[in-house]
């Protein structure tokens, strides 16, 4: 699929911002299976200063300050992305039993086996609980296959806990999230990212978007999609299968990649610090549209 | 009757070997001084005999020479947990550690290559990630330590080094054998107590001092400071330098002032720095000033709000982003906290060789990792022999041994958990030296800690460093909370050598500098409030014994007292209902003043307004003279040695001594302080301070008081120290309108509103201005109306207040509301101008941590 992605965050603020230094990580990953077109970034007021930089998980990541004093600041990002159909796994992948997966993550001295392990540890936002253990094991049954296992964790958490924006916020613990069984996207990839890495295997966090069809009959609406979180998992020597426990599917051409990390916290949007301002707001518009025409470029 | 009793003390304690001879060498364990019972060590022959020479008691009298002189420079050690008398005294043992030249090469040989090695594996750890990648390192030690931090992945520019400074914590074992303890990268402390020990114990031993050939510390810190400057990648031929630190509130916080006055470079704070165009720029009264390296003694999580803790006050936003542009250096790089991670130890002799192609030479402690299952399984089955630590920042630490089941079983299910959170160590005695106690040397064992710097081929060490008394187990942070003892740690040369300070020596052509505009804002803002504090410290005091005077003239002859009841008013605090009888209201109304001394909570008390002056004190502590650096901490000790239970003469008597000091503190300032930016904002607090109480006052007396009169008169006269004068010019009774001239308008009398208002006028007309407009700024408009309004009075229509007059007069009120009103203003006004960087950076994204 080829779409054209437009993300504009805008910040309000009561008072003049003397000086603001901000991170966004809002331009896409290059992968095997997504490719794109060099992105069209807007800031208003004009940055005295950006640079673009890849961090220690391979993301983009864009640093900008603006040193004049302003009232407001507008970040558009708009990418051309086309995504193939060639994620690597599906849910009828085979995988080996997910003990066998434990073993080999504490084992094996691979390269890329002992690199995915950081993925086993607690994380800011991931701290490992006995709960969500308790949580996942009845999907981990003895010798189940590991892919088995995490389709139907997936399928669980889809199954069980409902979609409620107004429930959380991004400082809500993760064990809340299980208690009350409610939670938005990146709730969802958090307890199922705790889930794993409880039994020991290794999963990271995936932010990008996810593009929404319109009920039938009725037009797209423009800017009314959002930024969306989903997970993956560590299957040694194959690569990392993707899992979106907020639709209870695996991705496959209408995720768009834009970075993975430990958790949120290493791939926030768009963060920022800034001198003055005194209280702000802030008002995110995403369009995932898709575009008919062939993507040209790198690898198009 | 036994023996003893027949020989006389003389006999048994012969005076000449009392404090050798006796020394109780331990009966196992490695002793520094002595080999065996009767064998000292060769190299402690001399210093022995100079000791013996000394003497026990003489020895004991110089001891207390060298405290008295540590603390009288406020050389202290400041606590987290203590709000109150945080600051803790610095104690120094007087009896050197000796190490042999040519045992401490060896030592210096294998810190050298220890700092190489570390510098090699930060490197690697935040750019390829061999160690991890190739199975030398664990995944798990470095990535679940909260010192490594991927967002220094890949930040130093080419040729920048990672780590520039390095503190390492040695103990000697009974085998004799040098162990590591532990790396400090961070805030590498210890330096600067180092030094002023020696200097110190120099000062107050000249006699063992002088000649002894002991290798010089100044060499070590003429390294760092040359490594500092060659740092500056921008301004190669001025560069300019700062000490970053947490600021007052930091445990080793008087260390950041001495290191920077001694190694010449800026003490400041995260606030004082902004990032702008990708540089480090101090904000100075002129403006922007780039800053090209930065000693950073803030720990590396915090430096940037940015990028690292989001809830951080201490850092600089962006800082990070600088240092990738290669626009700023920072000794040591952000992210070298991973080396303190104790789990290194097990993997050092494989690191070693891998990194470095070398055998590793000094030997950690005995450390097992749990993260290795096989390890894991020893500390569990040998838990009594070990010591369990996390390998967290924060020190925490278990004795196998001292745990109960319960705490046992405890500690065992958190390893379980998380097995690679913690190391096990093998306790070792730790070797043992003489300190001085109660006029007799004592066996107590010693740790040290070892200092590198970079330079152009290496690491160079500092021949000798910091030792202390130690059990071993505490980090040295945890043994100077507890009030732990430090000793100087001396390394023998062949021959005695010159005493070097940077202090008396040039490097190179100096930049004649005065201070001025490149004065930090934040100074000048603690200097204003410093003269604030400080004169409000003496009126305080003023008032105060004015009141206890009137309470103890009504106690002996019954009096009126009616003028204490305004004097509360002054003082604000509310006076104490009516007694039953009048004893019952003298211990009420003592009980009231006396709070006002000894309360460390009341707003408005001596002790509440001494801690701002002190704070405020310790914030420019190296703008403030030595001398004066003294008298604030005269002042310190006085107001902690306040008695708890007083009697009101005794307090009068007290804060006699109180004022004095004060007086002292502010008019050395005038002496001592160049007369510049900063002395300006001092004296601006001072008389700002002066003129708002003075008109307090007034309206007081003339206008809101319950009793005016003569009596009220009087005590204002006293209080403005005024009456002799008074008493001088008239010769007669007190007249209100006589006052009135005296404390008004008489702009000669430094104690007048008029003098103090031109005072301000010409302090504030020598500010400098930031924008160079030609306009009066607001401060000196503000100041120009209330001087101006004072000089437009009509005297003669005030002067109409009769002697007896009780009631108030509308042309007073009116003259004094107008004088006050636009100095009200004027703190505002100079912090809009002068001090606008207390805007404290705010998050746009709230992250948890």
């Amino acid at each position: 699929m080829r779409y054209t992605i437009t993300h504009r965050t805008t910040y309000q603020y009561s008072s003049g911002v003397a000086l603001c230094h901000n991170e966004a990580q809002l331009l896409p990953r290059e992968t095997p299976w997504q490719l794109y077109r060099p992105s069209q970034i807007r800031i208003k007021p004009r940055p005295a200063l950006s640079v673009e930089r890849v961090d220690f998980f391979g993301n983009r990541v864009l640093y900008f300050a603006i040193q004049d004093i302003h009232q407001w600041l507008e970040v558009t990002v708009a990418t051309e992305v086309r995504v193939l159909d060639e994620r690597p796994f599906d849910s009828s992948s085979a995988s080996p039993p997910w003990e066998q997966v434990r073993c080999m993550l504490q084992e094996d001295p691979d390269p890329e086996i002992i690199e995915a392990r950081l993925f086993r540890l607690g994380s800011p936002f991931v701290a490992i609980q006995p709960g969500f253990r308790e949580y996942a094991e009845p999907s981990f049954t003895p010798g189940r296959p590991l892919l088995e296992a995490v389709v139907d964790l997936n399928q669980r958490i889809y199954r069980e806990f409902k979609y409620d924006p107004h429930f959380t916020t991004v400082a809500t613990p993760l064990n809340e999230v299980l208690s009350e069984r409610r939670g938005v996207c990146q709730d969802f990839a958090h307890l199922a990212i705790a889930c794993l890495r409880a039994l020991g295997l290794a999963a990271r966090y995936v932010s990008g978007y996810l593009e929404t069809l319109p009920p039938p009959g009725q037009p797209r609406l423009v800017g009314a999609d959002a930024s969306h979180a989903w997970l993956a998992v560590y299957v040694p020597g194959a690569g990392w299968a993707e899992f979106d426990p907020t639709n209870g599917c695996m991705p496959r051409e209408k995720h768009v990649t834009l970075a993975w990390g430990r958790d949120y916290g290493d791939v926030a949007p768009l963060r920022g610090v800034v001198t003055g301002g005194g209280a702000h707001s802030m008002k995110v518009s995403v369009d995932v549209a898709p575009n008919p025409e062939p993507l040209k470029g790198k690898r198009g | 009757m036994t023996q003893a009793a027949l020989v006389s003390p003389e006999e048994l304690e012969p005076p000449s070997a009392t404090l050798i001879a006796d020394y109780p060498i331990p009966a196992s364990g490695y002793d520094e001084m002595y080999s065996a019972p009767g064998m000292l060590r060769p190299h402690w022959q001399s210093i022995t005999q100079a000791l013996e020479d000394i003497g026990g008691e003489e020895l004991e009298r110089r001891h207390g020479e060298v405290q008295r002189l540590l603390q009288t420079d406020g050389v202290t050690y400041n606590t987290y947990d203590d709000p109150h008398g945080s600051q803790r005294h610095w104690l120094v043992d007087p009896i050197p550690l000796l190490m042999t030249g040519e045992e401490w090469s060896g030592l210096a040989e294998g810190l050298e290559q220890r700092s190489r090695l570390m510098n090699a594996l930060l490197a690697d750890l935040y750019d390829r990630r061999l160690a991890i990648r190739q199975g030398w390192l664990p995944p798990e030690l470095i990535y679940a330590h909260p010192g490594f931090l991927h967002a220094c992945h890949r930040s130093l520019p080419d040729g920048h080094r990672w780590l520039i400074f390095h503190g390492v914590d040695l103990g000697r074992g009974p085998d004799g054998v040098f162990r590591v303890y532990g790396d400090r990268v961070q805030s590498p402390s210890g330096a600067g107590y180092t030094l002023e020990n020696r200097i110190t114990l120099a000062r107050a031993l000249p006699m063992l001092y002088r000649d002894a050939p002991l290798r010089r510390l100044a060499s070590f810190l003429e390294t760092e400071r040359a490594t500092l400057a060659g740092l500056a990648r921008h301004h190669p031929e001025n560069p300019h330098v700062v000490l970053l630190t947490p600021g007052p509130n930091s445990p080793v916080y008087f260390e950041h002032a001495y290191l920077a006055n001694y190694l010449s470079l800026s003490l400041v704070e995260g606030e004082d720095l902004v990032v702008r165009d990708g540089r480090v720029w101090l904000k100075t009264l002129g403006g922007l000033r780039p800053v090209d390296v930065v000693l950073r003694q803030v720990l590396d999580a915090f430096c940037d709000p940015l990028e690292l803790r989001g809830d951080s006050l201490l850092g600089v936003p962006g800082l990070l982003q600088a240092v990738r542009g290669g626009h700023v250096v920072l000794a040591n790089a952000l992210g070298s906290g991973i080396i303190e991670n104790p789990g290194l130890a097990p993997f050092l002799p494989l690191l070693c060789r891998q990194l470095l192609g070398e055998d590793l030479k000094l030997p950690s402690l005995p450390t097992w990792w749990c993260g290795q299952p096989s390890d894991c399984d020893y500390v569990q089955a040998n838990l009594d022999e070990l010591i369990v630590r996390s390998i967290l920042p924060g020190g925490s630490y278990w004795e196998g041994r001292q745990l109960d089941t319960a705490a046992r079983a405890k500690l065992l299910e958190r390893i379980q958990a998380q097995p690679y959170l913690f190391v096990a160590q093998a306790p070792s005695s730790l070797s043992t030296a003489p300190v001085l106690e109660d006029g007799r040397l004592k066996p107590r064992p010693v740790m040290l800690r070892g200092f590198t710097v970079v330079n152009e081929d290496g690491y160079q060490v500092m021949p000798g460093g910091l030792a202390r008394v130690s059990s071993g187990l505490d980090t040295l942070q945890a043994a100077l909370e507890k009030g732990g003892i430090s000793k100087d740690w001396w390394v023998l040369a062949p021959t005695p050598q010159r005493h070097v300070s940077l202090l008396r020596q040039a490097h190179g052509p100096i930049v004649a500098t005065r201070d001025g505009d490149d004065l930090p804002s934040r100074v000048a803002d603690n200097l204003f409030w410093l003269g604030r504090y400080s004169e409000r410290l003496d009126g305080t005091a003023r008032l105060l014994r004015e009141a206890l005077g009137r309470l103890l003239e009504w106690e002996q002859d019954n009096t009126d007292e009616r003028c204490l009841d305004d004097l509360f008013e002054a003082l604000e605090i509310p006076v104490p209902p009516v007694a039953e009888s009048p004893r019952a209201r003298f211990f009420a109304l003592r009980e009231a003043l006396l709070n006002l001394l000894v309360d460390t909570e009341l707003p408005g008390s001596l002790q509440v307004i001494f801690n701002g002056l002190s704070s405020t004190g310790r914030a420019v502590r190296n703008h403030l003279g030595d001398d004066n650096w003294r008298l604030l901490n005269r002042l310190q000790q006085w107001i902690q040695e306040l008695p708890a239970h007083l009697s009101a003469r005794q307090a009068r008597e007290l804060l006699e001594e109180e004022l004095i000091l004060v007086a002292a503190f502010s008019g050395l300032n005038n002496e001592t302080m160049p007369h510049h930016q900063g002395w300006l904002f001092f004296d601006i607090g001072r008389y700002l301070e002066r003129v708002l109480r003075t008109l307090d006052l007034f309206k007081l007396a003339f206008i809101t008081a319950r009793n005016p009169g003569v009596p009220l008169w009087e005590v204002v006269l006293t209080i403005t120290d005024n009456l002799t004068t008074y008493r001088r010019r008239y010769r007669s009774a007190l007249h209100p309108a006589a006052i009135i001239d005296l404390l008004l308008f008489d702009e000669g009398n430094p104690r007048s509103v008029g003098y103090q208002l031109r005072r301000l006028q010409r302090h504030i007309g020598r500010l400098q201005q930031p924008s160079g407009s030609p306009y009066r700024s607001a401060e000196e408009r503000l100041v120009l109306e209330a001087l101006s309004t004072l000089q437009l009075a009509d005297i003669a229509a005030l002067a109409t207040l009769s002697q007896d007059s009780t009631r108030s007069s509308p042309e007073l009120l009116r003259l004094l509301d107008a004088v006050q009103k636009p100095l009200l203003g004027l703190s505002d006004a100079l912090t809009h101008s002068h001090f606008s960087h207390a805007e404290v950076p705010q998050q746009l994204i709230t992250m948890r941590l």
